[in-house]
């Protein structure tokens, strides 16, 4: 049944809390795959122990492609079907995604510093980074600043599709274009001495990711069970 | 240099836990306040509220 066919008690029911104990696993993997790779990982063979930014940079790059692919599908699929929880579960999986954008660049120019000697260069890796966060922000910037719930929905969605697109870009940038960042890191890409750790830092994050996804929904379908529940005494009905 | 690589390293992964924890801290109050609402609402318009 579509959502805009819900009845009015329905759409103002609570949503189930996410669990905190899949968060305390999250978390805890977080630890245990940070602490594995810091002390297993040896010194590589130009930046030396540098490289075990890696282990935060490229899974933090990867958890706001994720997150932002989940945005595309939900906002697609609003558009689609007009339900409302696609509308919200695209708008908390943009939060993650800008979040993780943020801590993808800052940490890039905390890497950036001592192995290219500059904190930032307008390269196209970066900028195209750069320029993804921007639009997420503005994503989250319209929803704060619109009202009326379905304009909000469909002109983020909007925005949230096209938004997305720009992931691709950056990733291929390194190939695309000639560029001061080097080629895309990952398993494949790496000494075997490096691949293990990338792999456990990358799980424990998406688990994390996975559990703020989750959280940042609950929340939201709460905000919106309460604007349902404020209508419904606005009008007088129960 | 190893002392300076040692600093970018710290640094890395204290910002990483800062902006980590600091994203959970605010899912925490976002979450407490938002449940706070509906509880509240939901005694003003139906007594009872539906749960």
């Amino acid at each position: 049944m579509p959502q805009t066919e819900l009845s009015r008690e329905s759409r103002a029911a609570a949503p189930p809390r996410t669990s905190a104990f899949f968060g305390f696993i999250a978390f805890a993997a977080l630890i245990a795959a940070q602490v594995f790779s810091i002390l297993t990982s040896p010194a590589e063979a130009d930046m030396g122990h540098l490289q075990k930014i890696m282990y935060v940079h490229v899974p933090a790059a990867w958890m706001a492609f994720i997150s932002f692919f989940v945005v595309l599908v939900f906002s697609v699929r609003y558009l689609w079907k007009k339900r409302e929880n696609d509308d919200l579960l695209a708008a908390s999986a943009a939060e993650v995604g800008a979040t993780f954008t943020g801590l993808t660049l800052m940490l890039g120019m905390i890497w950036g510093r001592p192995a290219w000697g500059v904190w930032w260069v307008w390269d196209a890796r970066l900028t195209s980074t750069l320029v993804l966060f921007l639009i997420f922000v503005g994503y989250l910037a319209l929803r704060a600043f619109v009202d009326d719930a379905e304009q909000r929905a469909r002109w983020s969605a909007a925005v949230g599709a096209i938004g997305a697109i720009n992931v691709p870009i950056v990733y291929m940038s390194v190939k695309w274009w000639r560029t001061l960042h080097q080629p895309q890191s990952s398993p494949s890409t790496l000494d075997p001495a490096y691949t293990m750790g990338l792999r456990l830092n990358a799980i424990a994050l998406l688990l994390v990711t996975i559990y703020f996804i989750r959280k940042r929904y609950e929340i939201a379908r709460l905000e919106r069970a309460v604007e349902h529940l404020a209508e419904a005494a606005a009008m007088g009905g129960k | 240099m190893d002392e300076l690589n040692l600093r970018f390293i710290i640094a890395a992964y204290s910002v990483s836990w800062l902006v980590i924890l600091g994203y959970l801290m605010r899912l925490k109050r976002k979450g407490s306040q938002a449940r706070a609402d509906y509880d509240q609402i939901s005694k003003e318009t139906a007594g009872d509220g539906p749960r």
